[in-house]
């Protein structure tokens, strides 16, 4: 059987979840999985692979494009080219996947988020998801692919037997780009840019001392507290945690919106969020226009009604 | 310390309603603005604020139509001493073929480089593959997601990329080499009206594409375009407060937001 | 440029005549008569201070030895535009103008958007006999709060029976703002697109939403030939003439804010003030600071497009609270800028902000 090879991706001890859509898109291509790791105690279902590559090094010099090209050669040296190399679509699959690919002159798609195996083609965005390209390969394999997070993971499938696993004992180490150290998000000031999910408040908070329960509440969600501009006008929350034309402008996973009407210069500062949720009392407030999902409802009752929910 | 940065000129499609005409033929971008890719303005700003503390220059390379030049006088505006365009009439979809191009052209031309730089990704196609593929065919050490460049010296920089969560990792690479740098690394200076005609004078030099297509052979293909599913406006939860609550605590736990 | 400033500068006194008028003395660290003192001497300027300026016009109208204080500012600011140090908002701005010909970035081909719920078609004005323009602008063009105003204008234009087309998608900024924020390559642009249509298509008359846009196209697209006026004027000729009926009473107290570049600037003070003695039951109000002297709103000289970043209490609220105090139902203006500014403080505290040509599409 043909088989994908996967370069998993590890993080500080962590096999990310991300790599699940790896697995999927090999189930949905009919391949054998193969798997390429650095021997460490990396939890994640096992059964999901028919092969496990463990490579004696370290995980920062696993994840270095220079040093993964000599990884994959020895992998093809054993069992001979896959059908395709698979990456996930994140930082360090962003860097090598192109890098594999101009080292081994393989055709290259990255983003991949749909296929359809019949036809032989591979969807990618354009445009910031605007328009999809139908992608076929012209040339010879193996294909490389960076996939979409969540785009695949639900086709994942456990194989019916246990894994195999084999060994890679030394590998070819660059000193052209080393990895020095990790560095952590510095916490001095806010920076609501950078958040996964972001509570939102606007005028209908209605005043001050309201500001602490939404404070509590974020909290309970593990979000980020940000507001629109009349908030920030009255010093309500700083200035750092406008989101607007004249504030910040933001694009996370989740943007719950609270007693803010959707004036054009808020909308503008938000509107590429992934999901926009928003509450507000007035059903003809225009960010409805812009949401993905709408509550119409007193703010501070939903605020209340979820605070009693997730306390218990 | 020579840079040679590349910059593009791509189609304003934010706002916009783009059309795919025939059966998935072709995306219509004829009735578009246009603008420099957002990346590369980044990275030609990061190059010339380098060139200003360690002397130098910084060449813009772009690679597009006659068009083009916009992005080149721009990024002489900003502080680039030379602009190179090579001349394609058509744009090279497969980011390989387009890599390996540059490759050809950097080579034949015998552009001289300490370091290349390009942007993560864009805004068009977002392939963000051309930098990775280019550093392999160039036999250069690569990084990609470039955050900030904290040291640089003759034979080598210290960067920080960007990871997933805030977190950065701090890496050591050898020059020459190449470098994708991420957007946010830099706040861009304006280019004022008057600043991109004055960069007119400057002499932009013009190559022809097709001279360096040696085995620059596109190895990917678009067979057709479509729509993305659509999506029908907000999606009301109504009902009882608590079962809406429930419903949207549902939908955190979906997006993976909250566990 | 610097050469006028120098003369320009040289001529002050320090009487601070400007700063005494200027609508951000005081409460913010914005001090005209030093900025221009320090012009004189050359002296370094605070990168983010010229950016507080309104334009409102107060200092320049005032000045007794015609240093145009206004201009100054321009001149610093096209300064810092040309070495690239501006705020990133204003950046953002001036890009989006550049792209889609309006500082909001919106699709260009979407500009006559706000033409699409009327129940009658606009025709471009070269489909039009008498060449008669109407001059939409950025803000009423795109943003959904004002798009509500070219249509009221178009319908009352309409039952007057005006003639008037729309240049559509092919209206460019004015460039109004875009000038005081020193930008003067960007202008030129956009007057030349501007001036080459309304050449081509041989307009004569422009009636103006924006009292902005008519204070550019009036006074700095040079001498066209066209006559440009504000639709107050128009809308007053054809309420005053019986070409437009006021049929129902509005039994309102209503308070009426002098635009600085409807009223201070061009001296268009009694045209918005007759339509509203015209209508049955409506009380007018005034502000103690009206006409030459009413209070700027902050919405110009590029305030629109970003924040300053000292908070203080704003004139808007200010004329709010006074609005509030004297009783008024609501409030209204002839001006967009000013539509905006003042409505946040003045929903809070339960004030409406209504458009002119919203309370004529009640009455006539």
């Amino acid at each position: 059987m043909s088989y994908a090879l996967i370069v998993g991706e590890v993080r500080r001890g962590v096999f990310e979840e991300r790599n699940l859509d790896s697995f999927g898109l090999c189930s949905l291509l009919g391949k054998e999985a193969v798997i390429v790791i650095p021997d460490g105690p990396y939890s994640f279902n096992e059964r999901l692979a028919d092969t496990i590559v463990k490579v004696k090094t370290g995980e920062e010099m696993f994840l270095n494009p220079l040093n993964l090209v000599n990884i994959i050669e020895q992998v093809i040296n054993g069992r001979g080219k896959p059908d395709c190399i698979v990456f996930t679509h994140s930082s360090s699959g962003m860097e090598s996947a192109p890098y594999v690919a101009g080292t081994f002159g393989l055709p290259v798609v990255t983003d991949v988020s749909a296929i359809n195996k019949d036809e032989g083609v591979f969807y990618k965005s354009y445009y910031s998801d605007k328009i999809f390209g139908e992608f076929k390969c012209t040339g010879e394999g193996p294909w490389v692919l960076t996939v979409r997070s969540g785009s695949f993971k639900d086709a994942a499938a456990e194989k019916a037997d246990r894994p195999k696993t084999e060994h890679i004992e030394s590998i070819a180490v660059s000193d052209k780009r080393v990895f020095v150290e990790y560095v952590e998000e510095e916490k001095t000031e806010i920076d609501i840019t950078k958040a996964e999910f972001l509570l939102s408040v606007g005028r209908g908070v209605g005043n001050k001392d309201e500001i602490p329960t939404y404070e509590e509440l974020a909290g309970m969600l593990k979000a980020t507290l940000s507001g629109s501009r009349p908030v920030i006008d009255k010093m309500w929350l700083p200035k750092p945690r406008q989101v607007g034309t004249s504030g910040k402008t933001v694009k996370p996973k989740v943007y719950l919106a609270m007693g803010i009407s959707g004036a054009f210069q808020h909308i503008a500062g938000m509107k590429d969020s992934d999901c926009i949720i928003a509450v507000n009392k007035d059903a003809g407030a225009p960010i409805f226009q812009y949401a993905h999902f709408g509550i119409i409802a007193d703010m501070h009752k939903v605020r209340d009604k979820l605070k009693d929910m997730l306390k218990s | 310390m020579n840079i040679v940065t590349f910059t593009k000129r791509v189609p304003v499609t934010q706002e916009e309603e783009l059309r795919i005409t025939g059966d998935g033929e072709a995306v219509d971008l004829s009735k578009l603005p246009y603008k420099v890719n957002d990346w590369d303005n980044y990275a030609v700003e990061e190059a010339v604020r380098i060139v200003e503390k360690t002397g130098g220059s910084v060449t813009a390379v772009a690679v597009g139509d006659a068009e083009s030049d916009e992005v080149l006088r721009r990024a002489i505006a900003m502080g680039a001493k030379d602009g190179f365009l090579v001349e394609m009439a058509q744009a090279v979809q497969d980011p390989f073929a387009r890599a390996a191009l540059i490759a050809n052209f950097i080579k034949n031309e015998k552009v001289p480089f300490d370091v290349i730089f390009t942007g993560v990704q864009s805004e068009d196609d977002q392939f963000g593959s051309v930098g990775g593929i280019l550093a392999a065919l160039l036999k250069l050490p690569y990084s990609s997601m470039v955050i900030g460049i904290d040291k640089v010296e003759p034979d080598h920089m210290v960067i920080r990329r960007e990871l997933e969560g805030g977190l950065q990792e701090r890496v050591r690479i050898s020059l020459p080499c190449v470098l994708s740098i991420q957007s946010g690394i830099n706040e861009p200076r304006y280019v004022s009206i008057m600043g991109i005609r004055k960069a007119s004078k400057v002499e932009r030099k013009v190559f022809q594409g097709n001279a360096y297509e040696e085995g620059a052979g596109a190895m990917i293909e678009a067979v057709k375009w479509v729509y993305p599913p659509r999506k029908e406006g907000a999606m009301m939860l109504s009902g009882e407060l608590e079962d809406v609550c429930k419903n949207l605590v549902g939908i955190l736990k979906e997006k993976g937001v909250y566990q | 440029m610097l050469e006028q400033t120098v003369s320009r500068v040289l001529t002050c006194i320090q009487c601070g005549k400007c700063t005494g008028s200027c609508p951000e003395s005081g409460k913010t660290p914005f001090n005209i008569r030093m900025l221009v003192r320090k012009q004189q001497f050359q002296s370094s300027i605070d990168e983010g201070i010229p950016w507080y300026c309104t334009s409102c016009g107060a200092c320049t109208l005032r000045c007794p030895r015609d240093v145009k204080p206004s201009e100054v500012i321009i001149d610093i600011r096209s300064l810092l535009v040309e070495d690239g140090q501006i705020p990133l908002a204003i950046q953002k701005a001036l890009e989006n103008t550049f792209t889609q010909k309006n500082p909001w970035g919106r699709s260009r081909a979407k500009r006559a958007a706000w033409t699409e719920n009327l129940d009658f078609k606009i025709p471009h004005v070269s489909e039009t006999t008498e060449k008669r323009l109407l001059f939409v602008c950025c803000i009423q063009a795109y943003d959904p709060r004002c798009m509500v105003i070219p249509a009221n204008v178009a319908r009352i234009l309409n039952q007057g029976g005006v003639e008037f087309g729309i240049l559509g998608e092919e209206e460019a900024c004015c460039g109004n703002e875009i000038r005081r924020i020193g930008e003067a390559g960007l202008v030129e642009e956009l007057q030349e697109e501007n001036k080459g249509n309304l050449e081509e298509y041989g307009v004569k008359e422009i009636v103006a939403l924006s009292p902005h846009c008519m204070n550019a196209l009036k006074k700095e697209y040079g001498d066209m030939g066209i006559k440009v006026s504000h639709y107050t004027e128009a809308v007053w000729d054809l309420i005053n003439s019986g070409a437009l009926a006021i049929s129902k009473p509005f039994e309102k107290k209503v308070i009426y804010h002098d635009p600085c570049f409807l009223g201070k600037q061009n001296g268009i003070f009694d045209a918005p003030r007759n339509i509203l003695g015209a209508i049955p039951g409506l009380m007018p109000l005034e502000f103690s600071r009206a006409r030459e002297t009413s209070l700027c709103c902050e919405g110009g000289g590029g305030r629109m497009f970003f924040e300053v970043e000292t908070t203080y209490q704003r004139n808007a609220e200010v004329r709010v609270l006074e609005a509030v105090a004297k009783g008024a139902d609501m409030i209204t203006t002839a001006c967009p800028f000013c539509v905006m500014t003042l409505e946040d403080p003045a929903t809070e505290k339960g004030q409406a902000v209504r458009e002119l040509s919203e309370i004529l599409m009640e009455v006539l």
